[in-house]
């Protein structure tokens, strides 16, 4: 009983992160829906609710009411399956995202993470790279040649981009010493470490709209030549849980963009609970992700693997370097 | 051709992306600018110019009477065979139309009707809205061209206006301040 007991807050914690978090797509495509228009001069989405805010439920309620159509050549199993396994990782990278130092709650303390991982950091890369089976099996149980195509980009450039994402936190390891999320926030206290790791920064946050496919390195679901990518022969509740992974990988890109470099729940004013400082930032920075997907153009295929290579191995390298003669 | 902002600063533009940060910075100008979209049927509705051509109408004389007498040659011009005129005589010995019919599914509003019209009767005025679920009512006779709306002042202003859910989904004008002749000085143009 005691033992059951004490895992109630855990309980607690899990159902208010998946419920959040399942429900995270549909302001986020309201947003999304309305910086395009703002960037193109429109007003967007405003006849659904006030200025369109019920949009996202109407088109909630199309997708799940649709035909869930099955290619009759698709392997039915795998097909079945793919979009199952592209969600879990993302749902598993925010077991080790601290949203926050513990608090005192009903007389208890309460941490405001899942689990605190002492190896946080590498669990969170290593379950985002398992991210590219549900791509994987669902480009391949399509059997359309889009869709094949799609996730043989999206293999490769996956592939490619967690190397430099990889090395560009390394930079961040050593300056904390710790792999613990929350201890990278503790050393953060004073100086956040994009003053001390702008290149560590930069090669992790463009190896980050890589990993999460964004514009301007979308290749994988480029509309133009491959019609949606891998999940072109998705329709309805499939497909939308494939909208919900991609929008989960892009908040918890966020999150990590802000724990990593920008002090987490540090340096907030003093009237804001740190958790809601933490999430004004992680706000900011799916703004910008937006921004940024209605400003550029895609990269052509051989210039994404150009960059990944050429341009943010290297600098990632150099980057531990730096930072490895500086520390010593 | 203009140089992009990344060659004109050199080797350091290329280096901190001077053409990307100025792209974004267009952007970030366009986000924080009005939009200029009219919002037609709920709240805002463009009035055209004077010179539009939209829906028919009759015009009348001081007592009341059309002043079409029914000579038959905006039947004649019309390029899509869409007026049919069938003239009778009134007690006063004046020709008049019996039957003025215009086949709007037909019309392609050419206006070339108002210009053979030797009467000054019939006139294209500035309604646009004539959509319909019925067919039948497309084809206006000479008692709704008399009620018909005449060209209205101040035209090319966008003015406050309101979704009339019946009489067939309509967008009615409503009294209020007009956003004015330069609506669309808000489109932003980058220098």
């Amino acid at each position: 009983m005691e033992y059951v007991l004490s895992l109630l807050p855990l309980a607690i914690k899990m159902v208010i992160v998946v419920g959040i978090l399942l429900l995270l797509p549909l302001p986020l495509t309201w947003l999304e829906r309305k910086i395009a228009a703002h960037i193109q001069q429109r007003p967007g989405p405003m006849r659904v609710g006030w200025h369109g805010l019920l949009q996202p439920l109407a088109d909630a309620i199309k997708l799940l009411t649709k035909e869930d159509h099955i290619p009759t050549e698709a392997d039915r199993m795998l097909f079945a399956v793919a979009p199952v396994v592209a969600l879990v990782p993302p749902f598993l990278v925010f077991v080790a995202i601290p949203f926050g130092d513990p608090v005192q709650l009903f007389g208890t303390t309460v941490t405001l993470s899942l689990a605190d991982l002492n190896v946080g950091l590498l669990f969170i890369l290593a379950v985002s790279g398992i991210g590219v089976f549900g791509t994987i099996l669902a480009g391949w149980a399509s059997n359309s040649k889009y869709a094949v195509l799609g996730s043989l980009r999206s293999i490769a450039q996956m592939i490619s981009y967690e190397i430099p994402m990889g090395f560009s936190v390394i930079g961040v390891v050593m300056l904390a010493n710790s792999m613990q999320l929350t201890q990278i926030v503790a050393a953060q206290q004073g100086l956040w470490n994009i003053v001390l790791q702008p290149i560590g920064f930069f090669v992790f946050f463009v190896a980050g709209l890589a990993e999460a496919q964004r514009i301007p390195f979308d290749l994988p679901e480029a509309e133009g030549d491959l019609g949606a990518g891998y999940h072109t022969e998705y329709s309805g509740i499939r497909f939308s849980l494939f909208m919900l992974a991609e929008y989960l990988v892009l908040v918890a890109l966020a999150f990590l963009n802000v724990l990593l470099f920008f002090g987490g729940w540090l340096g907030g004013p003093a009237f804001l609970p740190p958790f809601l400082w933490l999430f004004f930032k992680v706000g900011l920075f799916i703004w910008v992700f937006m921004w940024l997907r209605f400003t550029f153009p895609r990269y052509r295929y051989d210039q994404l693997m150009t960059i990944g290579w050429k341009v943010l191995l290297p600098l990632s390298l150099l980057n531990i370097l730096v930072s490895g003669f500086l520390m010593l | 051709m203009a140089r992009t902002a990344g060659e004109r600063h050199g080797w350091i533009g290329r280096i901190f992306f001077a053409d990307l940060l100025a792209g974004l910075r267009l952007t970030l100008g366009y986000m924080m600018s009005k939009t200029v979209t009219h919002h037609y049927p709920d709240n805002e509705k463009w009035v055209p110019y004077q010179r539009h051509r939209g829906h028919h109408f009759m015009n009348t004389n001081d007592q009341g009477e059309v002043n079409c007498v029914a000579c038959g040659l905006c039947s004649v011009i019309c390029p899509c065979d869409c007026i049919t005129v069938i003239p009778f005589e009134t007690e006063q010995g004046v020709r008049r139309p019996k039957v003025f019919d215009i086949d709007l599914a037909r019309c392609l509003y050419c206006g070339l009707c108002e210009d053979a019209c030797p009467a000054d009767a019939i006139k294209l005025g500035q309604e646009y809205e004539v959509s319909t679920t019925n067919r039948a009512t497309l084809t206006v006779h000479l008692e709704d061209l008399i009620a018909a709306p005449r060209k209205a002042e101040n035209g090319g202003l966008v003015r406050p206006a309101k979704l009339e859910p019946t009489g067939g989904q309509h967008s009615v004008l409503q009294s209020g301040p007009s956003s004015g002749l330069d609506w669309w000085s808000r489109i932003r143009r980058p220098r």
